[in-house]
């Protein structure tokens, strides 16, 4: 089979990524560009005897050296000679479209265009005369919709033609007799002295025009090229003169110009500027007065989705959990595998495995968000708050967002900012939204002490995620990151009616990333967790005389002042760090059970005597074991009848009574609140410090976050409890 | 002459000039925003960023961004 490299290029939100997905399907993978951050997709399908190889490049409005992706993108065409480039544009919006398009052509690409979203742009009234396009413009230009194979055939048919007999546009573009001649002059020059420049003359020539910064160095670096680089400086001053503008501002004006004309040959735009559906949902959640309630009503519908729908799949994997543990105990009896397989995988990795249905859940919510364009609105609308009181734009505040479902893809999309300023800091305040990894814990310690409270702890943890990401940013703002912010500009696409498999693929894409996680972080850290509580040999399982009951109790003192100075608390958060999730793992390792068991009551009664709780406290335990005692027996009432009465069904987490009966003995309502705040703010896990990382280039950064905001944790949690019992909570 | 920022919705404006640095003269004269560009203002609330309209696209702007591009009405 004969194989065909195609490339896909196009301004962002032209429905690239949605062209991709619909050709290659699930044969796709992400790949970083050698040595740089920037991510590429690459896929492959076959086609009437051809495998086509696809590469996704980035999004692009040019083809300048001024930002990474377009420099990737460029060294792409010109080092890689793709087969074939689809350049995607939209219909409605050719003229700024095909500025990419001709800067391509200049570079010598052999270019298919792609018109996409003809539909929009027919309701809008714009009539486009393809035939004259092409003819203009010396290259295919197929009307295809991304969203359902409309026009597919005949792009594919026009892609392998194409590849066979590849169309020459690169002399098509005119810039107006004064530019040109230069330009032909320099490129004479060019082709004398630096021929093994690689990368086409005429373009090189229009480059150093430009003053491309990396084209200069390149020639400066192959040593040769000290003529043509004085002459393209003598050019550049009398161009100056000619044009009362910079080069560069002229040949901008001369692409626009060429474009201008081409459009007044074969568009036909609307008279009148039609008030499109779009503009009308926009007049109203942009509102001035509007726009921030509506924003708030989006992201709480989004979370109530989350929770409610997710829920009966979370029971059902509970459910499955449950009888996976019970199974592994009634066949292998006690014994040492017995407490490795249930304790240890069962109690660590499936405590958090059911939090799979609400994690995909939240990210694929969070995909029709960013990919029906509202997200953009949300940048709008929050600009003039974020504006005024962290001094970011409202383009830092899609990554925080993003953050919610988890902060990996926040801090990947932190490459959207320009500045370098904005980034760190949008990548050092997007740990503090609190991400999906932290509801196994919420829900736990919800289950143990806030039963009735449910809500109004979940939302305030949420709420105090965001308000100390905003002190934060504004105190780093006015310290280490003064300066001004990057100049704010951004389009604003119009609302598409997202795909079911574009967002699913969206959602896939993150939430992998999350499984992957399950089978090598926590399930690795479990079995570490469990053997160190296992070790030394002879010690009682899981007792305080373990290396893990010597660690927490080590390192316990420390949290003591924010209420949580037992030794099992001080492990969750120490194992914590490696995967937020990790923390319900600890408990369940710790209080899992099997031969174990016996040893659950007594935390709960020292607390009980020792502690003695108020009222109000012991009174809301007794009503969470009760709902927890019922479902559990609901659940459990088959292989309850099976298993020897003393022994304790295993069941996830959150669902045990013993289990929560022991959580209930280790904290008080207020210490345990204190725990979830540290929770929430401590210590970023080891993929978002590894994505920090990878970002920033840099270990300093990671090892700042990690050390800030424990800080920070360690302040408000102090707060949280010491003010707590001040004002007579418990 | 007058900055972009002080534009009224739906006033359709040309640009005369634009006062910012090298860097973010060129990303806006890519996103369609260079001398001799006609821009169409379609939201320009105060305070808070601007959203403007160039050859079909929309842009959102930041206000001190806007309060640093001239223009003069068509």
């Amino acid at each position: 089979m004969e194989k065909i490299r195609i490339a896909l290029a196009g301004n962002p939100n032209v429905g690239k990524s949605t062209l991709f997905n619909s050709l290659t399907g699930m044969r796709q993978h992400v790949g970083n560009w050698p040595g740089k951050t920037v991510e590429y997709k690459e896929g492959t399908f076959n086609y009437d005897e051809y495998e086509i190889e696809v590469i996704d490049l980035p999004g692009n409005y040019s083809l300048t050296a001024y930002s990474m992706e377009e420099i990737v993108s460029r060294d792409y065409i010109v080092d890689e000679h793709p087969d074939v480039i689809v350049n995607i544009v939209e219909a409605a919006n050719l003229e700024r479209n095909l500025y990419l398009t001709v800067q391509m052509m200049e570079l010598g690409a052999n270019l298919v265009l792609a018109l996409n979203m003809n539909k929009a742009a027919d309701e809008k009234g714009f009539k486009i005369d393809v035939d004259k396009l092409s003819q203009l413009l010396g290259i295919p230009v197929v009307r295809i919709e991304a969203v359902d194979d409309t026009g597919r055939e005949e792009l594919l048919k026009s892609i392998l033609e194409v590849s066979k007999s590849p169309n020459n546009v690169i002399d098509r573009v005119e810039y107006g007799s004064e530019i040109d001649e230069h330009i032909e002059q320099l490129e004479k020059l060019v082709k004398e002295d630096i021929s093994e420049v690689d990368a086409p003359s005429s373009w090189t020539a229009l480059k150093l025009l430009e003053d491309d910064s990396e084209v200069v160095e390149k020639i400066r670096e192959s040593g040769r090229g000290q003529r043509v680089l004085s002459e393209a400086k003598k050019i550049r001053g009398h161009l100056n003169n000619i044009f009362g503008d910079d080069a560069d501002a002229a040949i901008t004006d001369a692409r626009y110009g060429f474009i201008a004309g081409l459009i007044q040959e074969s568009v036909k735009k609307p008279k009148i500027d039609k008030v499109t559906r779009s503009d009308l949902i926009d007049r109203i959640v942009t509102h001035k007065y509007w726009g921030i309630p509506i924003f708030l009503l989006i992201m709480w519908i989004t979370f109530q989705i989350t929770f409610t729908i997710g829920a009966p799949f979370q029971d059902l994997i509970d459910a499955g959990m449950g009888m996976l543990g019970d199974a592994v105990s009634a066949g292998l009896g006690e014994g040492f595998l017995t407490s490795f397989l249930v304790d240890g995988l069962i109690g660590g990795v499936g405590g958090v495995i059911v939090f799979i249905p609400p994690i995909f859940l939240l990210f694929f919510l969070l995909a029709l968000l960013e990919d029906s364009g509202y997200l953009a609105r949300a940048a709008f609308v929050m600009d003039r708050f974020m504006h005024k009181t962290i001094g970011l734009h409202g383009k830092s505040f899609i990554p925080m967002i993003l953050g919610f479902g988890c902060a990996v893809p926040g801090i990947m999309a932190t490459r959207t900012l320009e500045n370098e300023r904005d980034r760190f800091l949008t990548m050092l305040i997007v740990p503090f939204m609190s991400c999906s990894a932290r509801l196994p814990v919420y829900t736990l310690i919800i289950a143990a002490f806030f039963v009735a409270y449910q809500g109004t702890v979940l939302f305030s943890l949420y709420l105090l995620g965001i308000v100390v990401a905003v002190i934060i940013a504004a105190i780093f703002k006015n310290t280490i990151f003064k300066g001004k912010s990057a100049p704010f500009v951004m389009e604003l696409p119009p609302y598409r009616r997202p795909t079911l498999k574009g967002s699913l693929i969206h959602m896939w894409e993150r939430g992998v990333l999350f499984l992957r996680k399950m089978g090598t972080i926590i399930l690795g850290v479990s079995i570490l967790i469990w053997a160190l509580s296992s070790l030394p040999i002879g010690v009682e399982y899981a007792s305080q005389d373990s290396v893990t009951g010597q660690i927490g109790t080590t390192i316990a003192p420390v949290f003591a002042p924010l209420g949580f100075g037992e030794w099992q608390a001080a492990v969750a958060v120490f194992y914590g760090f490696l995967a937020k999730e990790v923390v319900v793992s600890t408990f369940g390792i710790l209080y899992g059970v099997g031969e174990e068991a016996s040893d659950e009551p007594d935390p709960s009664e020292e607390a009980s005597s020792g502690e003695a709780p108020t009222e109000e406290a012991s009174a809301e335990p007794a009503s969470g074991e009760e709902v927890a005692a019922q479902e559990a027996s609901g659940e459990e009432a088959a292989p309850e009848e099976e298993a020897a009465p003393e022994e304790e069904e295993e069941v996830a987490p959150e669902e045990d009574q013993g289990f929560i009966s022991a959580i209930q003995g280790l904290f008080t309502p207020l210490s345990a609140y204190a725990f979830l705040v540290f929770v929430l703010l401590y210590i970023p896990c080891l993929a978002t410090l590894a994505a920090i990382k990878r970002e920033t280039n840099s270990w300093r950064w990671p090892a700042f976050s990690a050390a800030y905001t424990f800080v920070v944790a360690y302040i408000v949690s102090f707060i949280v409890y010491q003010g707590g019992s001040l004002l007579g909570f418990a | 002459m007058m900055t972009l920022a002080m534009g009224n919705k739906d006033e359709e404006l040309k640009v005369l000039q634009i006062r910012h640095e090298e860097k973010f003269k060129k990303r806006l004269s890519d996103m369609g925003i260079y001398k001799d560009a006609q821009v169409k203002i379609v939201k320009n609330d105060i305070p808070g960023p601007l959203i403007v309209d160039i050859k079909g696209s929309r842009l959102i702007l930041g206000r001190g961004q806007a309060q640093k591009i001239m223009v003069e009405g068509v």
